[in-house]
């Protein structure tokens, strides 16, 4: 069951106009089928990781295994690789190139070289079980912010890639669609797909991950089960992160008379 | 031109059949321009008006005043054509003016008629089209007519941007109203200036994260995407056959 699908080995990355690197010496192992939370501040390396992942960045230094061999950066290869591991980008304006919605799905099993037939079909059942089919007919600059995160993961979802990395997926999104988003990544993960996932939201990582990767400065700070990496202050601190507010509770249950406090306030004050 | 992308996605012949309706369109328009025959520009703004009212649901209102967009234009450039000065005066009227008169003929008058309904009858064609039918279809229909790849891809792209570029320099607009960026005619220009360098420099950037999009669904050069063909009704063809006869048959009496 511990079989690693995707293994990174002292990535360095500088980008063209810093002269800070983005990745700097970054070594990590994902899990086969296994929920994993990549959390870290803004400009911690995550997205440069991500993108490294399927080759569109090349690193500088250090290699990068997919099922236990190098990445081949051939035009094959990637082609290959790209088919294997699907990115859900952060802002689906960045992803959607076209105005219509089945012609923005249809593009990666076109890609893929499946025929118009089995596309179509293939588009169609991918709209429907993520609800996409009541606003299928609009433009795509009519579409909310939501339902065009919706689309951007159709996209991907519909290439049945073996491993997807959303970056961000709930950034920006109201309740209801965070909830939506939430509901089909647990869905992805029952059907046996490995799942990486970059948040900022510690009560989410903390009841969904099977791992998570703390990321600090283009480097793997350190990685391990929520319990584990949520139970080092010392690692948060460094990392800039905050404890999920169930564990805080649990450590402090003062909190919850501040909470309290607060709900008695607004109360009277509305009458 | 916002007004008619939101239009044309909610028309009643949005299903139509798009080569059907290009077809009908362009060769009503042909016919139009060939024939400069009144008659047959009226027939034509009647039944693209019906058609784009009646069965695309479009507001009268709303048609009519498009309708005068071009009207503006056509008045303008047919005065030069309906109304001479000279200094001998003409059969249709004549206002002195000192030792000229501002005078027009019967046969200007007639040509300017023509050239005023012929082009309104026109612009009536493209309206039928536009406001029936999103653009992605219009690309189908220029694949179809085997125009160049690259050219139908780039349409496609610039088409998705300019929605994406328009939202973001009205986001920059309202940020920069909201800190008193438009006080005076002269900081108005200047946050116009940034507004519009910030939206090319987003833009490039855009562009480059929508190609790392692209490769990553294994992107290699090609757009290829699922044609929405619906499928020609016989019904239409006949009409559209049978319409395009009658104003040929109108022109040549």
């Amino acid at each position: 069951m511990n079989d690693t699908i995707l293994k990174a080995e002292n990535l360095c990355y500088t980008y063209e106009a810093d002269d800070r690197p983005a990745l700097d010496g970054l070594s990590l192992e994902l899990h086969r089928g296994k929920k994993i939370a990549c959390m870290g501040s803004n400009g911690s390396g995550k997205s440069t990781f991500f993108l490294c992942c399927n080759g569109i960045l090349r690193p500088d230094s250090g290699t990068v295994y997919y099922n236990n061999l190098p990445l081949d950066y051939s035009k094959k290869g990637l082609l290959n690789i790209r088919s294997k591991i699907g990115i859900v980008f952060q802002d689906p304006d960045n992803q959607l190139f076209s105005a219509s919605v089945a012609q923005e799905i249809s593009f990666g099993p076109m890609n893929l070289g499946f025929s118009e037939s089995d596309t179509r079909q293939m588009v169609s059942d991918i709209m429907e079980k993520l609800g996409i089919t009541p606003f299928a007919h609009k433009p795509v600059h009519a579409l909310s912010g939501g339902q065009k995160k919706l689309v951007a993961i159709a996209d991907i979802l519909v290439m049945r890639p073996e491993l997807i990395i959303f970056d961000e997926p709930a950034a920006a999104l109201d309740p209801l669609h965070t909830e939506l988003v939430h509901d089909i990544i647990g869905q992805v993960t029952k059907e046996g797909i490995t799942v990486l996932m970059a948040t900022h939201d510690v009560n989410y990582a903390f009841e969904w991950a099977d791992e998570i990767l703390v990321f600090h400065n283009g480097k793997l700070l350190d990685s391990g089960s929520p319990d584990e990496i949520f139970s080092n202050d010392t690692l948060l601190e460094t990392a800039s992160l905050k404890p999920p507010i169930v564990l805080s509770i649990l450590k402090n249950p003062e909190i919850l008379n501040t909470y309290s406090c607060k709900r008695k306030h607004t109360f009277t004050h509305s009458l | 031109m916002i007004i008619i992308d939101k239009l044309c996605y909610t028309s009643g012949l949005r299903y139509v059949n798009t080569m059907e309706k290009f077809v009908f369109s362009m060769l009503t328009l042909l016919i139009c321009i060939i024939s400069k025959s009144i008659t047959v520009s009226v027939v034509v703004l009647l039944v693209t008006g019906f058609l784009t009212v009646g069965k695309g649901g479009v507001s009268l209102s709303r048609y009519l005043k498009f309708m005068t967009i071009p009207l503006v234009f056509l008045f303008l450039s047919t005065t030069a054509i309906l109304v001479n000065i000279s200094h001998a005066p003409l059969d249709a009227f004549a206002i002195p003016l000192g030792s000229y008169y501002l005078t027009g003929s019967f046969y200007g008058l007639l040509k300017g008629a023509r050239l005023i309904f012929t082009a309104l009858a026109g612009v009536s064609c493209l309206y039928f089209l536009s406001f029936s039918t999103p653009i992605t279809d219009i690309l189908e229909v220029l694949k179809r007519l085997h125009v160049p790849g690259l050219i139908i891809e780039l349409m496609l792209l610039i088409y998705r941007h300019i929605f994406i570029m328009l939202h973001t320099a009205s986001a920059i607009t309202n940020a920069q109203h909201s800190r008193l960026g438009n006080k005076n005619i002269r900081i108005a220009k200047k946050s116009f200036a940034a507004m519009m360098s910030a939206v090319f420099i987003l833009s490039v950037k855009r562009g480059g994260a929508l190609y790392n999009a692209m490769e990553a669904r294994c992107y290699n050069g090609r757009i290829r995407v699922l044609s929405e063909e619906r499928p020609a009704k016989y019904s239409e063809i006949l009409f559209i056959a049978g319409f395009e006869l009658f104003l040929v048959y109108c022109s040549r009496r």
